[in-house]
């Protein structure tokens, strides 16, 4: 017997049972008794009893007599009489009787139903759950990339498909936490501690799998990613098949129905060997740490240093690039260079140098030239040098070469002055613009692949109202990311795509200790007033309380202690620094003891 | 020992507690001692068979004893008795009922409380003996003495100076210090906070296993300041004071601010407790690594607030219909010193919203089912009613609040405002709670986990839903 049926059943004896008492207690008692039928029926449905919970049923109904004694008789019986509700003392008061009888009628509805329940158990067993299926997984979204347009996509993908267990979405990161950019700077600054602008992947997505693993490949034509043979991926009953078809065994396969290319940039050294090879990135978490370290390691080094050229290298730190994160960086590491001097008698103030070399007239080009002036005069004033419409031509350890021919001694070359789409891209048979960007459509989908889908860094997107390519930033890569989550929902179910557009909203850039530079929509702001914007919309859009919570403490400690420079482990093994003779040396006693710390190599 | 050998023991006991408060009732109310002493044995031995095996701590034994008692009460004497005797007919249901108020009181002291503090001591007993050595994951929800007595206590205090404001008000110091014979309201007020700290302690004690979150302890509270009040102010106090117990209605009456003061006497100890225990809870087990949450607790309670925000909408427009036909809209707008219809609909609203997130931060987790959700927002919503309506409303207005029958009389349209508005807030909530688990249910760690937090089945909250909601409703109209 249908189990709903069989409940009903029950509930209809019961409250009929129940329902004499209600007659009694009504003025009409065929609509007292019509009532006890009725709700006994609606109670029995809506609330299976467990076996033997006597005490549970028989107090669970009996409360809800009150209610529905309010609601019927209180209310609904004067209304549907053409008065008004019986809600004073008096009115109420003579409605008593009734509240006593929808009180007893609780009470026995409770009682019988739970009697009558057990003993359909005994006579007929368990009711009966209609067979329901494990919910076959009928689309699976694969998205390559944990950043910003890769994780908010998947934030968006999980609300839109909710608890559908049809859908898999699987989420393929080289790390396991969502880097927090633009508070990179203040990391290498040890401004911030490292982990705190970090939120892990896991605790931030819901039901999306994660991945943490390098993609070497993605078979457009078979709908399948490779991953590299060092990820650990998750069994799944998905993907675990491919992986035991796999043309390469030591690979593995993830298959997908729709693919989604978040895949970011990488720094472009524009050819330059020995600059790659000399200088520190500045786009991870590890970059950030490692560029702190060296810094303080430059500076323990320097100050037991007695030859004064050697210890001028060791103090000057050059940044190349004069965007967002070369200017952020340059201001950040001056107040930190500067800071710590206090603590290292032995270095001469004037000594330490933080310069940044930039290829165009004037720094932080995205931003009106009024307030890049200000930025650049109020950084010199901090001490950081400029040396604009110079090229950075080559490096080697101990020193840099710019395109004027002038060398600069240093220990430190920073890179932050191109950056190319992922090379991954290169190897996918799909339209790229010059940058080597994937050229989408204006609903983000890759023309001539269906089901393939980019955006972010990686992906040249046009614009639905202007037509023009909008700018590899993270502000439209988290508007992006909504829009193509909306239309991967929108395709499965047949419903139209939508073309993206977006309005900037502004730009931010902090450029040393409380001071910024901000255009909002056109208004210009800058000094104490900017830093704090700065810092709000930021904690603001830094993902998760916790983290927020974290940073705060670090800022507000930040005003009463000065910045922290101890040393942490490098676990790097492939360190780039323009280290002296003996460095190699002590980088490998740093690898041996990451090493027997068993700490993680990195990826 | 053997579970019939148990099941034979507890009717046994429950039988001879029975008969022994069958003793006391026919002292008590002057009745025939042998007919109440068989049908206290009578009733033990229902209570044993139905409910006894729910009573699995004293405390727990207590609210099931309470509540099966009101239950016999309202079958018994206050309608099968009158209508065999025919007085029903005469004098109308509600003169019976209150005719019959003497009987409560004694079923409830008599009858319910013996049969359920001694069956959950019976059980807590059997318990023991077979009870395996916690694992530190599940030490936080063993029972432990030191954090029932400092955590009850604290609340005892806070709970004792919320009542205090109402005593001092109506000069009531005094009349407990006649306890020992004085009537200096210092020691009145000492002996006070001594009762209040005793009381916080024993609520430690009896439910430290039952409550969860902060919104049933609250419930807990109040079904317990409620039972002080027939155990305390209706009974110990004239005892004590040398003089007779008065358990007619009338007393009742005149007690009913008595009774208001230990229903917010009840909510604030259930509340102060549940905070004092979370903090205990979090801060010696919940830090410890093995035993944390995958989400913090900013994260949790933000999404309740969110959720209890959104479920209030449905629940303050449904009350504001009530407010609206009863012309109380002015009134609330009275509060910023308006008087139009639209200032008090928004004020009402902005109320109904607070008063909502509270709801999800105090009430997630405790709801199952649509019946458990609904039972919880009418008590919150009754709740809500002697807290909002009949203390804190006046107060806003700039006025003193009176405790009295008459204000209860002027506001019983509310309260079916108030119990709407629960009821309603409390099953959007639940369906909030409900969308939110079908995603974790997509990966079963998460999915355990929840299982894990909710309220489980067993637990005495449907004898407290019964409890309160009767007695809320009940005592307001038959006192008055």
């Amino acid at each position: 017997m249908n189990k709903y049926l069989r409940r009903a059943i029950i509930g209809v004896i019961a409250g009929a049972a129940g329902g004499v008492a209600l007659a009694y207690t009504f003025d009409n008692p065929a609509v007292g008794f019509s009532l006890g039928v009725l709700f006994g029926a609606i109670y029995g449905v809506a609330f299976a009893a467990p076996s033997r919970a006597d005490a549970d049923g028989i107090l669970t109904a009996a409360s809800l007599g009150v209610p529905l004694w309010a609601l019927i008789n209180v209310v609904a019986l004067p209304l549907l009489a053409g008065e008004l509700p019986r809600w004073t003392a008096a009115g109420m008061r003579a409605q008593f009787p009734t509240l006593v009888g929808w009180t007893l009628y609780g009470i026995i509805l409770g009682l019988l139903a739970q009697a009558f329940g057990d003993l359909a158990m005994r006579v007929f067993g368990a009711e009966r759950e209609p067979l329901v299926p494990a919910p076959e997984v009928k689309t699976r979204i694969v998205i390559l990339g944990g950043g910003f347009a890769g994780v908010t996509c998947a934030e968006y993908l999980e609300r839109a498909f909710g608890a559908d267990a049809s859908v898999e979405m699987t989420l393929v990161s080289e790390t396991n936490a969502l880097l927090f950019t633009p508070m990179l700077a203040e990391v290498a600054a040890s401004s911030l501690e490292a982990t705190h602008i970090s939120t892990p992947l896991r605790s931030t997505l819901r039901r999306t799998r994660v991945v943490r693993g390098r993609v070497i490949g993605c078979d457009l034509s078979a709908r399948q990613v490779r991953l590299a043979s060092d990820t650990r991926m998750p069994v799944s009953p998905t993907n675990h098949k491919d992986a035991d078809t796999a043309a390469h065994a030591d690979d593995h396969l993830l298959s997908y129905d729709h693919l989604v290319l978040a895949l970011g940039a990488v720094s472009n050294y524009l050819g330059m060997k020995n600059v790659e090879q000399t200088a520190f990135d500045f786009k991870s978490l590890a970059d950030a740490i490692r560029i702190r370290n060296h810094v303080i390691d430059c500076f323990e080094r320097a100050d037991a240093e007695t030859n004064a050229q050697a210890r001028r290298a060791l103090v000057t730190f050059v940044i190349a690039g004069g965007g967002y994160a070369g200017a952020e960086l340059a201001g950040g590491l001056n107040d930190f260079a500067r800071g710590m001097l206090a603590l290292y008698p032995n270095i001469p103030p004037e000594e330490v140098k933080v310069v940044l070399v930039h290829s165009r007239e004037r720094i932080l080009p995205e931003m009106s030239a009024g307030l890049a002036d200000y930025a650049l005069r109020h950084m010199e004033e901090r001490g950081v040098t400029f040396e604009l419409q110079t090229r950075l031509t080559d490096a080697r350890p101990g020193a840099v070469t710019l395109n004027s021919g002038e060398e600069i001694e240093t220990e430190t070359l920073v890179w932050t002055a191109g950056t190319a789409p992922n090379p991954l891209l290169q190897t996918l048979p799909v339209e790229r613009d010059k940058r080597g960007a994937a050229v989408v459509d204006g609903t983000l989908a890759v023309p001539g692949h269906a089901g393939v889908w980019a955006l972010g860094d990686c992906a040249q997107v046009p614009d639905a109202k202007t037509g023009q390519p909008c700018p590899p930033t993270a502000q439209f890569a988290l508007r992006e990311a909504k829009t193509l989550a909306g239309n991967i929902h929108a395709q499965v179910h047949g419903r139209p795509l939508k073309a993206f557009h977006f309005d900037s909203l502004g730009q931010l850039c902090v450029v040393g200790h409380q001071t910024a530079c901000a255009e909002i929509k056109g208004l210009k702001f800058s000094g104490f007033f900017a830093w704090l914007m700065w810092r709000g919309i930021y904690l603001g859009k830094l993902p998760g309380l916790e983290r927020k919570v974290r940073v705060l403490v670090d800022w507000i400690i930040e005003v009463f202690f000065p910045r922290d420079i101890v040393q942490t482990i490098d676990t790097d093994t492939h360190r780039k620094d323009l280290g002296t003779p003996g460095d190699e040396a002590r980088a490998e006693e740093m690898h041996r003891m990451s090493e027997a710390q068993g700490a993680y190599a990195g990826s | 020992m053997q579970v019939p050998e148990q099941r034979l023991l507890r009717i046994v006991v429950a039988a001879v507690l029975g008969s022994l408060g069958g003793i006391l009732y026919a002292r008590a109310l002057d009745a025939p001692p042998v007919m109440n002493i068989l049908l206290g044995a009578v009733y033990g031995v229902v209570f044993a068979s139905l409910f006894a095996r729910r009573a699995t701590t004293p405390g727990a034994g207590l609210l099931w004893g309470l509540a099966f008692a009101l239950a016999l009460w309202l079958i018994i004497p206050a309608n099968l008795m009158p209508m065999f005797a025919g007085t029903m007919r005469q004098a109308g249901m509600l003169d019976a009922a209150r005719a019959a108020f003497p009987a409560l009181v004694a079923y409830l002291l008599c009858f319910g409380l013996p049969l359920g503090v001694g069956a959950g001591t019976l059980q807590a007993f059997f318990a023991r003996a077979t009870e395996e050595n916690p694992s530190i994951m599940n030490k936080a929800t063993r029972f432990s003495l030191p954090r029932a007595l400092v955590t009850g206590g604290s609340a005892g205090i806070v709970g004792g100076w919320a009542f205090g404001e109402w005593m001092r008000q109506v000069d009531f110091y005094p009349l407990v210090a006649g306890l020992v014979s004085s009537t200096s309201p210092m020691i009145g007020k000492t002996l006070h906070f001594t009762i209040a700290v005793v009381i916080g302690a024993t609520f430690g004690l009896l439910f430290q296993r039952d409550v969860r979150g902060f919104g049933s302890s609250l419930c807990w509270g109040v079904g317990y300041g409620i039972f002080w009040w027939f155990l305390g102010a209706m009974t110990l106090l004239p005892v004590l004071r040398g003089e007779a117990v008065d358990w007619s209605y009338t007393r009742g009456g005149e007690l009913f601010g008595s009774f208001v003061g230990h229903v917010i006497y009840g909510l604030v100890i259930g509340l102060i407790y549940a905070i004092a225990n979370r903090l205990w809870v979090v801060f010696f087990y919940e830090s410890d690594p093995l035993n944390r949450e995958p989400s913090g607790v900013g994260e949790r309670n933000l999404r309740a607030l969110a959720w209890g925000a959104a479920a209030s909408m449905t629940g303050g427009l449904l009350f504001s219909i009530v407010m609206y036909e009863t012309g109380a809209l002015p009134n609330v707008a009275s509060i910023v010193g308006g008087t139009s219809y639209a200032l008090g609909f928004g004020l009402h609203l902005v109320i109904s919203a607070l008063i909502g997130m509270s709801y999800g931060v105090l009430f997630r987790r405790e709801a199952p089912d649509a019946g458990a959700g609904v039972a919880w927002g009418l008590v919150y919503g009754l709740v809500w009613w002697f807290l909002g309506h009949l203390t804190l409303f006046p107060v806003l207005l700039g006025r003193q609040f009176t405790w009295t029958i008459e204000a209860a009389n002027l506001g019983l349209p509310s309260l079916i405002g108030h119990l709407t508005y629960g009821a309603a807030t409390a099953v959007v909530f639940m369906l909030f709670e409900r969308r939110h688990g079908a995603w974790l249910a997509l990966d079963p760690r998460l999915a355990a986990r929840e299982a894990r937090l909710q309220r489980p089945a067993g637990t005495p909250a449907p004898a407290l839903w019964f409890f309160l909601l009767t007695l809320g409703v009940l005592l307001p109209i038959i006192l008055g």
